[in-house]
């Protein structure tokens, strides 16, 4: 969660001007987090933006231009491989069986298999046509950045202006993303006791353009092209149910998202010393607009919409804030009283079968048949915390918070929650005995708290949904129907952990060598699940607090200045952090007798099992030719664990596989600096140990018509197995098998250089005669290397979503068919003035 | 002075929230489910969900409302390169899952409107009329679950707190609730000339009530309810030609019954009990001409029982291939169907052997066996040598065909096969679906392959071949002759003679006069024939070399697996707390 200036911020990261930035606190531990309630449940980056300083004023610009490009060099296949393909998926006809299949059938006539009439010329051979479809659906992306701000101010009055401009083309013809923002910030003391301010920022983006369904893509067919003979535009270039891609350009396409923050707050000095009153009320609105106008949708009859959806929510907060110096004691006290309301509206008007599409969008009653729908919804929050802290002589510090949060989406009996936590600290090194000289600096901390985590809005509701139903009669009229979709849960409450925290900050050499080690047990209770159950009540889940879940985890950051001379620098950071998570109680109950609690199979939970955990069949590799193959499987499907070993495969080979969680995650940091230049370069790993850190990874063509029409990336094609590619890891079978596991989960683990800048800053001595404070260069290239075993575009990405039982996850890793990750090289410069 | 103006203000912000009025839920843009049940006007719409659910399980719902003719005497796969029993029937497949899961929604919703109607405002009379309805649709759930599954877990109340303890009830149980629900619904319904156009009424009860006592072998009962329909004076066999195309040729009374807007008792057919209602680009009508194959909402009987004209291939002597036909075209040649559901060599051919050119239900306007070519090209450059259709009857000499995959030259074959014209609408289909990019008349979209005529859930044709069914289990063949009689003489068939009507004529004349048009899959299993019939007349399914496995269909030591489905490994794991038995044969 992103909290900027005290207000929750909803808008992307990318948005703020980094020199609009004073500073970044990142809160981790639920002390910290306390102050923000649940929606800070995985930590919290607090920005402060820069107020104007007393002086003149200050202007800096920054502007650069990047070029991007997939960070593999992966494509679909041409003519020739696309063929070659297909006569491996044919390989128990294209091949001769006495010699095992590798050496060519002479009577074997690949032009007999092809489906498809185009595919073919009048003489029955192969087309030659060899469209190169994804060159002309892609293109290098670049992005344009320009950022100005200007800041100042007097005794009474400070301000800052920033005003920033992005222009991108991505990598997918027309997806286009232009946006320009702008943000004033200003602060007045009207009295001595009285200050008000507020912050302001629109940010305006234009994402117009349609770009080419990416999935549809790949699929076509290099014998295909995107023309009629008479030069338009084919619908559907294979004449089966898939759209040209390049329709995107001939379509007229608006998007447009823009978002206005505006923040107000008042300061009081009470008369008591050190007593504060503040209110802040932060704003946040945001509108969207999608209209789109295609003669070539709705199977070519046209068809135009205009959505306009939009989100508002407000944050109100009374702050009161005691800070008092008794001798060496110090306290502070805050009482936050606050409400937050979010409201959404949505509306679309569509309209089809159009004679011709030249007023487009402007004009849906053109069309022959209008629809019109709109949603709805809202939620609420409603909190109170008091927090006191405590220091003496700066060396013991203690924290108390206690935060009761209130939230609209659960039962009506369970709305509020409250949530205790106390953390503990102890400068040791400044202790009259601590005597080690090495260690200059050791804080000892430790802490304990209850944080909630909250729902969706109208979980615990049961819900009606309505909409057209059915016409009776030929030519009569809609009438519409309602269906109950969801049970009521009445006792749907807040989902509570409990966590205890233990760690360290400690310097040594003077500061030369410093860092933290934090360890941490947390334990959820009443974890938020959407649960199984049988489909004979009509629902499949509902969602409902369940079970115990423990997280154990570590965390350790170092940085080191490794060199530190006058002329040259050289300083490491390195972090690496561990989680462990672990389900310790579910149900409670015993029903199959076991004398163990049972699982949630259904669910997707298991006893003693992480969260993420997979329970699907193991799959050993692929059948070749000769292997010993059971009933109901052949050579190229994938060899199916036969954990039971009864010589067939049943639901009780089914094992847990492994987990989507990682083992560790480790970032290495290091920083050069030679008089005015600098090298920093960044790598970040995220590792699964022995089974974790997976990702699902399967591919299977079977021979049948789609396997001769469709086509798929290269590198994707040349892993499948075959009699003349044995160590194919993907299926490519003859007939469907009895069973196929869900799918097959690769190891996403890898080492990334993430980034590596090079800057120099222009020396004092010449930018003092035009009186310019600073100007900086810099190259920078993202995302230029990865060491991973994974078979896809990168193992990071996530591509999708997937369903475990009853539990939806993000798809971990961007295989072949997801999108492209990009690496980049960026060069700029910074002025300022 | 100033302290009490900031301690005033600081007491009003305080004050000024209630908190449960302010963290009060109130949904926006849904009802609640708890005052959504309470008028008459709420009730429709619950029942308008039961056709809607309904229509989508056994019509609908993508390449699943065709799972209930595979599999069967009927059709065989002419798409796969081999038939995959394992793979298509596992217990954790589509199949097994999508049926259950729908059938139980219905009756999910069905419970909600019985169990508060009478906590709603209601008066008696009023609630008897819904309560029959739901009890309709209950009672077909069962029914259908019954049939595909065995025996079920039984759920006859709404369902408001975790259940996840259910058992299953035996076969007859199955069948003694459906039967009793659906008398119900018999006794309480409307009469079928006094509803509207699809609705459910007394004449559609009794006839699914007289298919569910020979279900539960009561055999009089059966010919009771029967009797119920077939003495309706508002019912008959149509005899004479009607409707949208009753003056054009080719066509006939029969195939009238399927023709656009023919289906409703508004246009004068009064032969249909129970017709689902299709309405094409309307919010409700389900058909829409811009979705594809993959989408849910239209009835893609074209797309699986017309053949794929477009890879049918006469090869000359001197090995030039010739394409006889273009593709998709919305005439005779079937539209855009893919021929993945080829009607049997028994029938297709076998059964018609008796009547071969009277029956108006072989006619060619019903069953395509000769088709007219309709490639310009083929036309101008070999109508001379061909003709201008090919007879399936009376193939031409001296060239040889490509009819499926593999280069298959024998027929029935995917590419070219007799099939039934009602899953079309040769020149009707809609005007939406026409592809406007082309100077070809009658060319398709590629989003066609739906059926866009209403469907008969029940027709009095079959209300009279269940009364034979009853009549022959009774030992009355004359009465079961006398029968099926009226509906041949409809279609100008031969009488039958008493002697000769066996279980085996019976299920033969229901594949004759329904077809592709009945669930046949239901039918088989209903009436215990499944296994014999698909070994006798499916050798697709039963020759282990045309089998993914080797094996072929029950042979070996497990004869009885594929007679159910697989009760769905998805339900027998939700269900935590007791065990739902499997079907004999999975695992």
């Amino acid at each position: 969660m992103i909290v900027l200036d005290g207000i929750i911020y909803s808008n992307s990261l990318s948005s703020i001007n980094p020199a609009d930035i004073e500073s970044i606190d990142i809160l981790k531990d639920a002390s910290s987090t306390a102050v923000y309630g649940a929606r800070a449940a995985n930590g919290v980056m607090l920005i402060t933006s820069k107020k104007g300083k007393v002086g003149k004023a200050k202007i800096s610009y920054s502007s650069s231009y990047s070029i991007q490009n997939p960070s593999k060099n992966i494509r679909p296949m041409n003519r020739q491989e696309l063929l070659d393909f297909v006569k491996e998926n044919m390989w128990n006809k294209a091949y001769t069986e006495e010699s095992g299949y590798t050496q060519v059938n002479p009577d074997f006539d690949l032009a007999s298999w092809m489906p498809d009439s185009y595919m073919l010329n009048s003489d029955g051979t192969i087309s030659t046509t060899d469209f190169n479809w994804w060159d002309a659906c892609t293109r290098t992306g670049s992005i344009l950045e320009n950022k100005l701000s200007i800041s100042g101010g007097n005794d009474a009055i400070s301000y800052l202006i920033s005003l920033g401009n992005s222009t991108q083309k991505n990598f997918l013809l027309n997806d286009d993303f232009k946006r320009n923002s702008v943000r004033i910030n200003l602060d007045a003391k009207l009295r001595s006791w009285w200050k008000v301010g507020v912050q302001t920022s629109g940010s305006f983006v234009n994402q117009d353009g349609a770009e080419p369904i990416l999935w549809t893509l790949i699929t076509m067919s290099p014998l295909a092209t995107p023309y009629n003979e008479d030069g338009t535009l084919n619908r559907s270039p294979m004449n089966v149910a898939r759209d040209n891609p390049l329709l995107g350009s001939v379509v007229d396409d608006r998007e447009r998202h823009n978002y206005f923050i505006g923040n107000i707050y008042s300061e009081f000095q009470l008369p008591v010393k050190g007593l504060t009153y503040r209110i802040n009320f932060g704003n946040n609105y945001q509108v969207n607009e999608h209209y789109q106008g295609s003669m070539y949708s709705f199977g070519g009859l046209g068809e135009a919409y205009k959505q306009n959806s939009s989100t508002y929510d407000y944050t109100l907060d009374n702050i009161v804030n005691y800070s008092g110096d008794f001798g060496l004691h110090n306290i502070a006290a805050t009482f936050v009283y606050g409400a937050f309301e979010r409201k959404y509206s949505y509306t679309e008007a569509k309209a089809n079968t159009f004679t011709r599409m030249t007023l487009g969008y402007n004009s849906l009653e053109q069309g022959t048949n209008q629809f019109a729908t709109s949603d709805a919804n809202s939620e609420a929050m409603l909190y109170q915390m008091a927090r006191l802290n405590y220091k003496y002589n700066n060396k013991y510090l203690v924290t108390a918070t206690l935060r009761r949060d209130g939230y609209s989406g659960f039962a009506a009996n369970h709305k509020s929650a409250i949530f205790p936590s106390v953390a503990l600290g102890w400068v040791v090194s400044d202790e009259s005995f601590f005597t080690i000289p090495v260690i200059n600096y050791l804080k000892l901390r430790g802490g304990y708290g209850i944080s909630g985590n909250q729902t969706y809005t109208y979980s615990s509701l049961s819900k009606v949904s309505s909409g057209a139903g059915y016409v009776f009669g030929d030519g009569g009229t809609t009438v519409n129907k309602q269906e109950l979709t969801s049970m009521a849960n009445n006792d749907l409450m807040w989902e509570k952990t409990a966590g205890l925290n233990l760690g360290f900050d400690f310097g040594l050499l003077m500061n030369r060598i410093s860092g933290s080690l934090e360890v941490y047990k947390t334990t959820t209770n009443d974890l938020l699940y959407a649960v199984a159950i049988p489909s004979i009540t009509g629902f499949t889940s509902i969602t409902s607090n369940i079970g115990e879940i423990q997280n154990k985890g570590i965390e350790f950051s170092v940085t080191s200045r490794n060199v530190a001379s006058a002329d040259f620098e050289w300083s490491t950071t390195f972090n690496i952090s561990s989680n462990k998570n672990e389900i310790i109680s579910l149900t409670g109950m015993d029903s199959d007798g076991d004398g163990k609690e049972d699982d949630l199979i259904s669910s997707n939970l298991f006893i003693g099992q992480s969260l993420s955990a997979i329970y699907d069949y193991k799959t050993d590799g692929i059948y070749q030719l000769d292997d010993d193959i059971p009933t109901g499987y052949y050579p190229g499907t994938y060899k199916i664990h036969d954990k039971t070993g009864e010589g067939n495969i049943t639901t009780d080979d089914k094992v847990i596989i492994g987990k989507t969680d990682p083992a560790y995650r480790i970032g290495v940091l290091n920083t050069f600096k030679y008089k005015d230049f600098s090298l920093s370069f960044f790598i970040n790993s995220v590792q699964g140990g022995k089974n974790g850190y997976l990702g699902q990874n399967m591919s299977t063509v079977t021979q049948d018509d789609n396997s001769r029409r469709y086509n798929l990336m290269k590198e994707r094609a040349d892993l499948f197995w075959s009699p003349n590619n044995t160590d194919g890891i993907y299926a490519r079978y003859i007939n469907a098998p009895a069973f196929s596991p869900t799918s097959v989960y690769q190891d996403r683990s890898f080492i990334r250089l993430q980034d590596i800048t090079f800057s120099y800053n222009l020396p004092k001595s010449l930018l003092s005669f035009v009186r310019i404070e600073n100007v900086n260069f810099y190259v920078t290239g993202k995302n230029l290397l990865i060491l991973t075993k994974w078979k896809g575009w990168d193992p990071e990405a996530n591509y999708g979503t997937i369903t475990y039982g009853s539990k939806t996850v993000n798809n971990g890793g961007s295989n072949y068919d997801g999108r492209p990750v990009m690496k980049s090289f960026t060069a700029g410069i910074n002025v300022t003035f | 002075m100033k302290k009490y103006i900031f301690l005033a203000l600081i007491a009003i912000l305080l004050g000024a929230c209630n908190e449960d009025k302010f963290l009060k839920e109130t949904p926006m843009d849904f009802m609640g489910g708890d005052n959504s049940y309470s008028t008459a006007a709420d009730f429709d719409l619950a029942i308008n969900e039961l056709y809607y659910l309904t229509r989508l399980e056994f019509f609908a719902n993508s390449d699943r409302s065709i799972d209930f003719i595979y599999g069967t005497d009927l059709v065989f796969e002419g798409s796969s390169e081999k038939s995959n029993l394992l793979s298509n029937y596992s217990i954790s497949g589509t199949i097994a899952q999508a049926h259950w899961d729908k059938l139980y929604l219905l009756i999910a919703q069905s419970n909600v409107v019985l169990t508060r109607l009478p906590k709603s405002s209601l008066t008696e009379a009023q609630q008897a009329a819904f309560v029959a309805k739901a009890k309709f649709f209950r009672g077909l759930a069962y029914r259908t679950l019954a049939y595909l599954y065995g025996g079920v877990p039984i759920e006859l109340n709404e369902v408001t707190t975790p259940k996840t303890d259910y058992v299953r009830a035996s076969y007859s149980e199955t069948i003694l609730q459906a039967i009793e629900d659906v008398k119900f619904a018999a006794e309480h319904l409307d009469d079928v000339a006094d509803v509207k156009d699809g609705e459910v009424n007394a004449a559609a009860a009794y006839h699914l009530l007289s298919e569910l006592y020979l279900a539960a072998d009561q055999y009089q009962n059966a010919i009771d309810a029967a009797t119920e329909v077939i003495g309706n004076s508002g019912l008959a066999l149509m005899q004479n030609r009607f409707g949208s195309r009753a003056t054009e040729t080719p066509g006939n009374v029969y195939g009238d019954l399927f023709s656009m807007n023919n289906q409703n008792r508004s246009s004068g057919n009064k032969e249909g009990l129970f017709v689902m209602q299709f309405e094409t680009n309307v919010s409700g009508g389900s058909s829409n001409t811009s979705y594809n194959f993959w989408d849910v909402g239209n009835y893609l009987l074209e797309r699986h029982c017309a053949p794929q004209v477009a890879h049918f291939r006469i090869i000359l002597s001197d090995g030039t291939q010739l394409t006889p036909f273009s593709w998709p075209i919305g005439d005779f040649t079937g539209g855009r169907g893919i021929g993945t559901a080829v009607l049997t060599v028994h029938s297709g051919t076998e059964v018609w052997s008796s009547d071969y050119e009277n029956d108006l239900r072989n006619a060619n306007c019903n069953i395509v066996r000769k088709f007219a070519f309709n490639n310009p090209t083929f036309k101008a450059n070999y109508g001379s040598t061909f003709g201008d259709s090919i007879d399936l009857d009376n193939l031409p000499a001296g060239v040889t065909f490509i009819t499926g995959l593999s280069n298959q030259s024998t027929f029935p074959g995917r590419y070219l096969c007799p099939y039934q014209v009602k899953c079309t609408t040769p020149y009707h289909h809609p005007a939406a679906l026409y592809n406007t990019n082309t100077a070809t008349e009658y060319d398709l979209n590629s989003t066609g392959g739906g059926t866009f005529t209403d469907q008969y859930m029940f027709r009095l044709a079959e209300t009279y071949l269940l009364r034979a069914e009853a009549y022959l289990k009774l030992g009355n063949t004359s009465l079961a002759a006398a029968d099926i009689n009226v509906v041949r003489s409809r279609s100008k068939a031969s009488s039958v003679a008493a002697a000769n009507v066996t279980m085996d004529y019976i299920l033969d004349e229901r594949l004759r006069e329904l077809g592709i048009e009945e669930k046949r899959r239901l039918t088989l299993s209903r009436t215990g024939t499944f296994y014999d019939r698909v070994t006798r007349y499916n050798s697709y399914y039963t020759s282990p070399a045309s089998s993914a496995d080797g094996v072929g269909f029950i042979t070996g030591t497990n004869t009885s697996k594929y007679i159910l489905w697989p009760i769905p490994q998805s339900a027998i794991e939700a269900n935590k707390d007791a065990v739902l038995e499997q079907n004999p044969g999975y695992n």
